[in-house]
């Protein structure tokens, strides 16, 4: 059996639930975490429970009700087929939210995987994989998106699976750079002293000091990702119709914005507020996490 | 100190006016200058490339041409059909028979340049240059251009062909260039025409404008405008706004904005329909395993109602298309076989033995396109087809039932495509037939009885009888049911009431003919 750092009679205990709940208190006294946390869960609600707020199926045509303004029937409108805009705006959050889950769920897993092989394994490896990253980070984003929807047809799995590709780098590099920090600290030399083995001082040792800065880069990317889909969808490369995204409401909207503002203001709140939320989250998160970071800017 | 009011129009006039000339690079209060007697600006919508017929491209390449090189025959409207009449260039033209063309020119016309006086043997050197060129397709028929005299000549056509008139002559590139200019020039240039012997001489302001102001050695009719500036405005909105904020006296206009302007015109405002040369058709793979029972086919012709589409992604201000002839062109149809009859086209399906069908509908990535896709989706779904709309970028749409590019059209199932035509039936029949499967005949079948009419519409002179052929063979695309027909989408105008447009039915302006109302 081998020994841990936090098995060490050595090491205090930390009161990591005080510690937890004064970092939460200082998040809730911030304005920004605040706002930002209030917009996260906005976010996520409307999407998830899309099917319980919206008023109309966000896929029932009724020509002869297009264009029109917001009323009781329908909140923000309908657009050119007559399809209510509101309940389209909440479905349209589940597809946001859909490729901000998976996108950056997997990334974040393929991300750190490779980032602690690049830092723990053998110099080879690390030249092999950061040329990898590399290459990828060369290909801008937007550009890469329209040469794989040219060969392969737009799809929302097509643009998880770039989402995911064009993500994995960054964080692989982040975790990289924390893995050299740490392979030659004392309780990671002790450990490999001890005997333990590759995949438990990655695991158990390396992984749960390189993943917290992940996740405030991750918070910070969630807008990034959401608006290359809403992006890809609003130049007609993203999610198949009739699936509604705020891209794709963008893009109906934006060619008839002379005959009702509507549509653009359904499609676009929705947008900034999301990308708002999580940058202001994110931000609060780093400035609780990494003060010296707040303090210096 | 004035006082500054803001509506809603001068807002629009003032942002139209600074954002079309920010944009364009036009100098501010262009306005003021309009005002001026004789002098109008109007929107093109492209800039120009080559002038030369022979290996342009089109659109605003063809206006200029028409405002600055001489023509035998322009395009006219009669009782709603397309025609021609002899241009202000001819003093007679007449069709001896079937191969044989005359025409005298009238006297007098000088080519710029001291070129000297347009003849009969420009005529023959521009038609015969022709054969040679880019554009040769449209001069195939023509044999070759005796010159009789100086003024007059026959043009000879190898065998009878009745569109030869409208496909070549009236429409598209049949400008006359001067022949001695020609050859001092080493018979080509692309944007300086050597000579030119109309009623407007040329000026170019690469991506900003193009300039037309009267030519003083002009002999021809005067032109009703001394001066015409067209500002080169891609973007539909920009010249919508431009139009609306007083920039610009005339502007083709998008489907969307032709609606809006039904509902409320803009004060002094007019909408002019120059015709509606494109067809559109839901079409269908008939060697597609899925699609191969023509009851099938046919419950898909019952499923799809072309009205609502016309509501939904036209906003109602296209023509519903009963097959490929455009309305004004001999052979046009004003009515379909088949009705909107979603529960025949359930008894079809089930008389197949056909359920859960699911199909996928490509189409080009267009914002009305994929609005008609969605409706033909919605319309699928309530006969209990499973449609998947597939928006497309264009430069493998065009290839999708291309079968020298691959085997991908033998997966193709339905698309919806848009061609457009010139204003003679035989065009739009081109690309059916047997010899066309794999190429443009996506649909893939071949009827031996439609390639017999086809060589006969060619040939055949009489109008009745032109009719029907094409009326027959629009009739048999049909019956193989791989075809929904959907619209003929116009090309549309608006001009201020006090100016009196001429545009040909492919949408191209003739400025020389623009006249105050």
């Amino acid at each position: 059996m081998f020994a841990t750092r936090s098995d060490s009679p050595t090491v205090p205990a930390r009161d990591s639930s005080s510690e937890s709940w004064v970092k939460l208190r200082r998040l809730l006294g911030n304005w920004q975490g605040m706002t930002g946390l209030v917009l996260v869960i906005l976010f996520f609600a409307s999407a998830l429970f899309a099917p319980v707020f919206a008023t109309h199926d966000p896929n029932a045509l009724d020509i002869p009700a297009r264009l029109s303004g917001p009323s009781l029937a329908h909140f923000a409108g309908t657009d050119q087929l007559g399809r209510d805009t509101y309940s389209r705006v909440l479905y349209g959050g589940r597809v946001a939210l859909q490729v901000a889950a998976i996108g950056i769920s997997v990334s974040l897993a393929f991300g750190l995987l490779l980032g602690m092989l690049a830092g723990y394994g053998p110099r080879w490896l690390d030249n092999a994989l950061l040329l990898f990253f590399d290459v990828i980070r060369s290909f801008p984003t937007i550009v890469m998106a329209l040469a794989a929807v040219a060969l392969l047809g737009p799809s929302l799995n097509l643009i998880l699976a770039i989402v995911i590709v064009t993500t994995i780098p960054g964080y692989a590099r982040l975790v990289r750079t924390s893995t050299m920090a740490l392979k030659n600290t004392e309780f990671i030399l002790a450990e490999r002293a001890l005997g333990a083995g590759f995949g438990r001082i990655l695991w158990r040792h390396i992984t749960p000091n390189v993943i917290g800065p992940m996740f405030i880069l991750a918070a910070m990317d969630v807008p990034v990702v959401v608006t290359v889909e809403a992006g890809l969808s609003f130049l007609g490369l993203g999610v198949l119709p009739p699936t509604a995204s705020w891209g794709s409401i963008l893009n109906e909207g934006y060619l008839l914005i002379r005959e009702t503002p509507w549509p653009i203001i359904a499609g676009g709140i929705p947008l900034v507020l999301t990308t708002l939320g999580f940058t202001f989250l994110g931000e609060a998160l780093r400035d609780i996490f990494d003060p010296r970071l707040g303090k210096g800017r | 100190m004035t006082d500054m009011k803001l509506d809603r129009r001068s807002f629009l006039a003032t942002s139209g006016a600074i954002g079309a000339a920010g944009f364009f690079g036009m100098p501010l209060f262009a306005g003021e200058a309009q005002a001026q007697a004789k002098k109008l600006t109007i929107r093109v919508d492209l800039d120009i490339s080559i002038l030369d017929p022979g290996y342009m491209v089109g659109g605003s390449e063809i206006e200029t041409q028409k405002a600055l090189l001489p023509v035998l025959v322009d395009f006219d409207v009669q009782d709603g059909v397309y025609s021609f009449r002899p241009s202000i260039y001819v003093e007679k033209f007449e069709q001896r028979d079937g191969t044989h063309y005359d025409f005298t020119l009238k006297p007098g016309f000088m080519w710029s340049n001291g070129f000297g006086e347009l003849t009969a043997e420009d005529v023959k050197y521009s038609y015969e240059r022709m054969k040679t060129t880019d554009w040769k397709g449209n001069f195939e028929a023509l044999d070759h251009v005796e010159v009789t005299d100086k003024y007059s000549g026959t043009l000879v056509l190898s065998q009878p062909f009745a569109p030869f008139m409208l496909l070549g002559l009236a429409a598209g590139p049949s400008a006359i260039l001067c022949k001695a200019a020609m050859l001092k020039v080493g018979e080509k240039f692309t944007t300086e025409i050597p000579a030119t012997c109309g009623p407007y001489v040329f000026e170019w302001t690469p991506k900003q404008k193009l300039s037309f102001k009267a030519n003083p050695e002009w002999t021809g009719p005067k032109p009703a405008y001394e001066e015409v500036e067209a500002l080169i405005i891609s973007e539909a909105t920009a010249a919508e706004l431009a139009y609306e904020a007083g920039e610009v006296a005339t502007t083709q206009i998008a489907p969307a904005t032709h609606a809006r302007y039904i509902e409320k015109m803009p004060d002094n405002s007019a909408i002019y329909i120059a015709g509606a040369l494109q067809y559109m058709w839901l079409g269908m793979n008939t060697e597609n395993p899925k699609l191969s029972d023509i009851r099938v086919r046919q419950a898909i012709q019952h499923a799809v109602d072309a009205d609502q589409i016309i509501q939904g992604a036209y906003s109602g201000t296209t023509e519903k298309s009963n097959g490929i002839i455009c309305p004004g062109l001999v052979g046009h149809r004003k009515a379909t076989k088949y009705t909107f009859d979603p529960a025949k086209a359930k008894a079809l399906l089930e008389e197949a033995g056909v359920s859960g069908l699911e199909l996928e509908l490509k189409t080009l990535n267009l914002q009305e396109r994929i609005l008609a896709a969605q409706i033909i989706q919605a319309q699928l779904q309530a006969v209990g087809i499973t449609a998947k709309v597939v928006p497309v970028d264009s430069g493998p749409f065009w290839e999708m039932g291309d079968q020298s590019k691959g085997d991908g059209y033998k997966s193709l199932e339905l698309w919806i495509m848009r061609f457009g035509t010139s204003p003679d039936p035989q065009e739009a029949t081109t690309w059916f037939t047997s010899d066309q499967v794999g190429v443009w005949n996506w649909e893939r079948w071949t009827s031996e009885e439609y390639d017999n009419l086809y060589k006969q519409g060619m040939v055949e002179s009489d109008p009745d009888k032109r009719n029907e052929i094409y009326l027959r063979m629009q009739e048999i695309m049909e019956d193989t049911g791989a075809y929904v027909w959907i619209n003929h989408e116009p090309e549309t105008f608006v001009h201020r009431s006090d100016l009196k447009i001429s545009v040909i039915a492919s949408g191209e302006m003739v400025i020389r003919e623009f006249t105050p109302a």
